[in-house]
């Protein structure tokens, strides 16, 4: 039975070595989404006007989540055939339209609070498994996917419920550029009359 | 049982609904239009989209759409106004208590012995100790609850999901999950049960049916609301939400390797080098 030993020992350490690297990516992505879930939870929750409440929503999105490349990806073959003009302002309303659409949450989420669960690595990125508890609402399985774990942490997308983000807002996107002649200049337009709207 | 702001009609209810569908189906059946060969990228996004019937689906989407604003969702808004939390999640208990002979029968087609233990256990525990259903013991107890019906079975078969259908009342579907919902009533014993003039019966299945959709639809008032807000085109955006959620339910169902050999046996090579 050495040959079996000898696979074994081999096969624990195979098996030991991409794990205690892949630990630290994973293990550094679970502190980051557990620190910036406190962060969001604290000014859910906490006092303070809806004014503040947004610039500090506002702070904790650009320190923490990758906007523009969510952006990028919402706008998907459009945004090659955006001018460079276009597409600069249709990212800046795109940071618009996130804050605001969270910031019109707040009231809905009041009493929020999440439990962190299992991260695994994904490719060059890591998703970590949360349940979000609100009031009035079921709990829900939300994971956070995080790029760059172990350099420089950014969330590139929230999946609840199995359902991604960005990969919806894409098709939404998508759909509303289809039916509007492909105009980019169409959906900025409509963005921006979101942002005034709910603002 | 998967949440959605849908109710189940009987079943003679919904052979007459089909019926409607084919008739006013064939007066609208527009097609949405195939972009050119010379535009790769705009027919990626069609193909990937496979929404062929759009423009009929829009209709249908815009009549529950109105439906639903004037019938049920002020119906959700009502039982979450008068019936407090704790009530509710009792109601939604004995709901999916109710639910266990299709669940254990898709578990069993699906040839997944663990959720059919799952399904048997939660049934015995919760119908008993949980007061017919009323109180989740079970999920305390290890036996947590799961998704199964007969267009997941299908999708493990191997049948794929077909292109996008909006169905007037079902709401989002496709012919695979249609088939599946036809499949589930017929699988459920409730249909089959006692004389059908029955008046106790008939009051207890349109009850079930009319708890259901309401349960149903308040679970996801506060969801749907935020997506109808936020949206630039809800119809896509639901489009894009049932297609995944569903997709993640079946890659649930087909990663659930769990064994079914006793804790106390000695466990297979391949589960102790892990």
């Amino acid at each position: 039975m050495t040959y079996r030993r000898h696979f074994l020992t081999f096969a624990a350490a195979s098996a030991l070595f991409p794990l205690s690297v892949r630990g630290q990516g994973t293990d550094k992505a679970a502190a980051f989404v557990k620190s910036t879930g406190d962060r969001l939870v604290a000014i859910v929750n906490g006092p303070g006007s809806a004014v503040s409440k947004r610039a500090a929503m506002t702070q904790v999105l650009d320190a923490d989540v990758d906007v523009d490349g969510i952006g990028k990806f919402c706008l998907g073959r459009f945004w090659r055939q955006a001018t460079p003009q276009q597409q600069q302002q249709y990212l800046a309303l795109f940071h618009e339209v996130l804050v605001t659409n969270i910031t019109s949450k707040l009231g809905e989420y009041q009493g929020v609070t999440f439990t962190m669960g299992r991260t695994k690595p994904q490719d060059e990125e890591a998703a970590v498994s949360t349940t979000v508890v609100r009031p009035n609402n079921p709990p829900t399985a939300v994971d956070w996917i995080i790029a760059n774990p172990s350099t420089d942490p950014k969330i590139i997308d929230v999946v609840a419920e199995g359902t991604s983000l960005r990969l919806t807002q894409r098709q939404d996107y998508a759909s509303y550029l289809t039916h509007n002649h492909d105009s980019v200049d169409a959906l900025i337009a409509a963005m921006k009359n979101q942002v005034s709207r709910s603002g | 049982m998967r949440p959605s702001p849908i109710s189940r009609p009987s079943f003679s209810g919904t052979a007459r609904f089909f019926a409607v569908l084919a008739l006013v189906g064939l007066g609208l059946s527009a097609c949405a239009t195939k972009p050119p060969a010379s535009d790769p990228d705009a027919l990626a996004d069609y193909q990937q989209t496979n929404d062929p019937l759009e423009p009929t689906n829009r209709v249908f989407y815009a009549i529950n759409n109105g439906l639903d604003t004037v019938i049920l969702r002020p119906a959700a808004l009502a039982y979450r106004f008068a019936v407090p939390a704790p009530v509710r999640d009792g109601i939604h208990n004995v709901l999916s208590n109710l639910g266990t002979p299709v669940e254990l029968g898709n578990d069993v087609l699906e040839g997944k012995p663990r959720r059919a233990g799952d399904t048997t256990m939660r049934f015995l525990i919760n119908t008993t100790a949980g007061v017919g259903g009323i109180f989740d013991v079970a999920k305390k107890l290890g036996y947590p609850d799961h998704d199964a019906d007969f267009g997941m079975t299908l999708a493990l078969w191997g049948v794929p999901e077909g292109p996008f259908l909006y169905l007037p009342v079902l709401g989002p579907s496709d012919p695979r999950d249609a088939t599946g919902f036809g499949v589930d009533i017929l699988m459920d014993p409730f249909t089959w049960m006692g004389p059908p003039s029955s008046t106790g019966l008939t009051v207890f299945k349109w009850t079930r049916y009319g708890l259901n959709a309401v349960d149903s639809r308040e679970r996801v008032l506060d969801a749907l609301d935020s997506i109808k807000k936020t949206a630039l085109d809800p119809y896509a955006t639901f489009r894009s939400l049932y297609r995944q959620h569903r997709h993640a339910q079946i890659e649930e169902l087909r990663n659930d390797h769990r064994a079914t050999v006793p804790d106390w046996f000695p466990q297979p090579a391949a589960a102790s080098a892990k």
